[in-house]
């Protein structure tokens, strides 16, 4: 785990900054964005192994930056969160590409669980979502 | 206010109410998942995942601050829930305008904040007490900011002022961007329900420099009974 790199989005600030520090106390280098547009950004300037990509965000939602992904950095495992779990965003985010479809509050031991499933091929959440 | 408008008001009052509370629901799971985040974040702290740390005191202390600021975060949108619910309590009672413009924004700014666009509330001058129905007022500024929100282009600021004269008030919604001539049609029902409970008259203001405004004048003092019975007199069996 501690030679990936995470990406993780969300447009709540305070939630990217503790959960970016809880993985840095863990060894885990990952960086976080507020935004699609973010995030989009994030992804032109360095290269990353999974991103985690909340679904309702303000202007580039977290579908819109997942059908980027697909498309420029095939290679990207990503995994979807979202506040209210929705069986349409679930529906559409496999269709687009998506490793996994989490429902918040995410547990973190269970996200890198996800994470290293993800990474080592294996789909679905750590309840086999 | 007549049977059809009341069933309008109805209507729209049960879509608005579902609209919000999905819009404060969601803000305050937001508020949870980052508690639930920070005390993971202290236990590990504590913990000792970060071995031989020195400022392990400085850092819970610091945590404890945003946690705090989280609650407050959750306490807000609680009062707003609290507040729209009491709205509809009454439907002839005095209400303060500067507050109740300031829990519209306040319930607009999610929207707001998802089409990425600034929200700016410039309360009265003056105090200035309404009477009347406020859900019914509520709803038709809320669906009037709505409708102004959805016409944002470029610029991406709308501003919502309120002013006093005489017996008669007058707010207006501008938008740093042009409104097209049926921005109103987006708020029709809202419209219409200020113009039966309020007698509200609104006005599409268009300028050439864009800055355009949806203006809605109405009395201080909302026009004829208040009652929820419909003019015809048919007793409406929602209500005892």
């Amino acid at each position: 785990m501690d030679h990936l790199r995470l990406l993780f989005v969300d447009d709540e600030e305070e939630l990217v900054s503790a959960v970016v520090e809880r993985l840095e106390l863990r060894g885990i280098d990952g960086v976080g964005a507020t935004s699609g547009d973010e995030a989009l950004h994030l992804l032109r300037e360095g290269s990353f192994d999974v991103v985690i990509l909340d679904v309702k965000m303000p202007g580039i939602g977290g579908l819109e930056v997942l059908r980027t992904i697909s498309r420029r950095y095939p290679e990207i495992k990503v995994i979807l969160m979202t506040g209210h779990g929705s069986a349409k965003d679930n529906e559409i985010g496999r269709r687009l590409g998506a490793v996994a479809y989490l429902e918040k509050p995410v547990d973190l031991e269970d996200l890198l669980m996800t994470v290293e499933r993800a990474v080592n091929g294996e789909a679905g959440g750590p309840d086999g979502q | 206010m007549g049977s059809d408008d009341h069933r309008l008001l109805q209507r729209e009052g049960v879509l608005f109410f579902g609209n919000v509370i999905a819009g404060l629901s969601h803000e305050l799971s937001n508020v949870f998942n980052i508690i639930n985040e920070m005390a993971g974040l202290q236990q590990d702290i504590v913990g000792g995942a970060q071995p031989g740390s020195t400022d392990t005191a400085d850092r819970l202390f610091e945590l404890a601050g945003r946690i705090k600021a989280q609650v407050e975060r959750g306490e807000t949108y609680n009062r707003y829930l609290h507040k729209l619910a009491h709205s509809v309590d009454d439907t002839g009672i005095a209400f303060d305008l500067g507050e109740t413009l300031e829990l519209v924004s306040s319930l607009a700014a999610r929207p707001a904040r998802l089409a990425r666009v600034e929200l700016v509330m410039q309360p009265p001058e003056q105090p200035v007490t309404l009477e009347g129905d406020p859900f019914a007022f509520v709803l038709m500024i809320y669906g009037s900011i709505g409708a102004v929100l959805s016409a944002a282009d470029s610029e991406r600021r709308v501003e919502v002022g309120a002013a006093a004269h005489d017996q008669a008030v007058r707010i207006t919604i501008t938008s740093a961007d042009s409104l097209p001539a049926d921005v109103i049609d987006e708020s029709a029902a809202a419209l219409r329900i200020g113009r039966a409970a309020w007698g509200m008259v609104h006005t599409l203001d268009r300028r050439p420099d864009a800055h355009d405004s949806v203006i809605l004048d109405l009395p201080v003092v909302a026009p004829g009974p208040h009652a929820t019975a419909d003019d015809e007199g048919q007793e409406d069996p929602d209500v005892t």
